[in-house]
């Protein structure tokens, strides 16, 4: 059997179990549908009052800043991920060593599953809310180019599962990684432009921003969403900074074979 | 009550003594928990130093409505609101069973044994925010205190009713750790003046489900602005806290052990 049909055959088999799997736990997934919309509500109330005293806040109008945060909370649903819990506690509690013993890598295992899990959020979380904004709350999330947004947010899916994939891996040195996971979520979030738009930093943290992958995560699937890409003064045409977020997965991929080089060599197993 | 207190503390001094047997992760894990806290003010930071603001409230102002719901959260988390997590990860787990057969209260042992240590990073970094908007604002009469005190008080009131609510939902809805986010979602709404909010939302927010009472209506107070409303969300509070009681007891009633 050829190898490609052989790693047809894995994702298959993984994506259908853990859709399956996590189908009986779909009503926990579908809590996404009250809580997207209860905070999106909230922040409609916040920039509607802001904006009653100005016309545009860094150069945003109202309907720009909501179209924004309309975006992350729907893309959110498509690249969401847990390989970093997923990994850590299967190191911790020793689990891990039967992934050593089987004849297929664990980095393809957790993406399959990932593909899986996120099969499902598409009906239950993406879609009702996607709804929901585009019927109830009026905000246009019509993309300004199709392609190049699908690929962007494919990019910035793979992005969150690497830099999380890699977080998970300081599970082989760390015995306890709750605390350096939520700081990392949280800097991400923040970094990524999941609390609000980048443009909003002064300009020195605009420029660190601009280098660091962080923006690639939220960010700029949301610029290539909207059709224009700008920060730290700097704009790009939208092939390039899809490009450049291309780049920066082939980056995060290299920093991951080596993490995982070193972890690996460092694991030992007893019992599990 | 004294028992009560007496039993609470000593499930604190269990908590604290398991979590020092690896007291460096513990005090890297407040330290984080309180990094953590300081973004939360950081949207509303970023919104005034772009020459943007909520209309009739100056940064300082807005950051102490804030605060004081950080100061609640980081009272409540640590002491009682670990009775969700608990509740949740016992009905998952099987452990719940064993809170049935003790000789006190399941909701008290639930409470007891859901000591959070970690969340004291939640209660400083309340006691920073707090004190950073305070220092920045005209400092509040003995008067204003006293009213801030008692209102604080019942921000706690709704605190518990919130948890006596999730831990309800943690009972029949296994494993869901997401009802936190249900809860979040709502709190939010208190995080903010309410002047900003639809009338609809006002009430809502003020005599249906009190979530204005965790920031706003005490911060508002202690500013010498008291918030329209202040008294019916006081009423409302305390009827929250008696239906999360009784939506608790009905949630409890119909739990089903399958062994532990």
């Amino acid at each position: 059997m050829s190898i490609y049909k052989r790693l047809l055959q894995i994702f298959r088999a993984t994506v259908f179990a853990t859709y399956k799997e996590w189908a009986a736990y779909r009503s926990h997934m579908a809590v996404s549908v009250l809580v997207g919309p209860v905070f999106f509500l909230v922040q409609v109330f916040i920039w509607s009052a802001i904006y009653s005293t100005q016309d545009t806040v860094t150069g945003l109008t109202l309907t720009q800043m909501l179209t924004y945060y309309g975006i992350v909370n729907v893309i959110n649903y498509l690249t969401y991920d847990s390989s970093d819990v997923d990994l850590q506690t299967l190191i911790r509690t020793g689990g891990f060593i039967t992934f050593m013993l089987r004849p297929v890598s664990y980095f393809y295992y957790a993406i399959c599953q990932k593909i899986g899990h996120r099969m499902l959020a598409l009906w239950v979380e993406f879609i009702p809310v996607y709804v929901l904004f585009f019927f109830v709350f009026k905000i246009n999330l019509v993309p300004a180019n199709l392609f190049w947004t699908l690929l962007s947010v494919f990019l910035s899916f793979m992005l969150v599962f690497l830099t999380n994939f890699c977080i998970g891996i300081t599970g082989f040195w760390l015995t306890k990684t709750e605390g350096l996971r939520r700081a990392f979520q949280v800097l991400r979030d923040v970094c990524a432009g999941n609390l609000l738009p980048l443009t909003l930093f002064p300009g020195f943290i605009q420029s660190i921003l601009f280098y660091m992958p962080f923006q690639f995560i939220a960010y700029v699937p949301i610029r290539v969403f909207i059709g224009s890409y700008e920060l730290a003064g700097i704009s790009m045409s939208i092939p390039q900074v899809v490009g450049l977020q291309a780049v920066y997965v082939v980056i995060m991929f290299l920093i991951y074979k080596v993490l995982w080089h070193f972890a690996t060599k460092r694991f030992t197993g007893v019992g599990a | 009550m004294i028992n009560a207190i007496k039993l609470h503390l000593q499930g604190i001094k269990s908590a604290l003594a398991v979590r020092m047997a690896y007291r460096a992760d513990f005090f890297i894990s407040i330290l984080i928990m309180l990094a953590v806290e300081a973004f939360m003010p950081l949207v509303t930071y970023l919104i005034y130093k772009n020459g943007a603001s909520l209309p009739g409230w100056n940064m300082y102002e807005a950051l102490l409505i804030q605060g004081v719901f950080m100061l609640s959260r980081g009272i409540s988390f640590p002491f009682f609101f670990g009775m969700v997590w608990n509740t949740i990860q016992r009905v998952q787990e099987g452990t719940f069973d064993l809170l049935l057969i003790k000789p006190k209260s399941v909701l008290q042992m639930l409470i007891v044994t859901g000591f959070d240590s970690e969340d004291l990073g939640k209660l400083i970094g309340g006691i920073v925010l707090f004190t950073v908007s305070l220092v920045n604002i005209p400092f509040p009469g003995l008067g204003l205190w006293l009213k801030f005190i008692v209102l604080f008080f019942v921000s706690l009131v709704v605190m518990f009713g919130f948890g006596l609510i999730l831990s309800g939902f943690g009972i029949v809805w296994i494993g869901n750790f997401r009802v936190y986010e249900i809860f979040f979602s709502i709190a939010n709404f208190g995080m903010y003046p309410a002047n900003i909010f639809s009338k609809a939302v006002v009430t809502f927010i003020t005599a249906i489900i009190p979530v204005a009472m965790l920031g706003f209506v005490p911060a508002s107070q202690l500013l010498g602005r008291p918030a329209e409303g202040t008294l019916i969300a006081v009423v409302s509070s305390i009827v929250f806290l008696f239906v999360s009681l009784l939506f608790w007891k009905a949630m409890f009633r119909r739990y089903n052990s399958a062994g532990g």
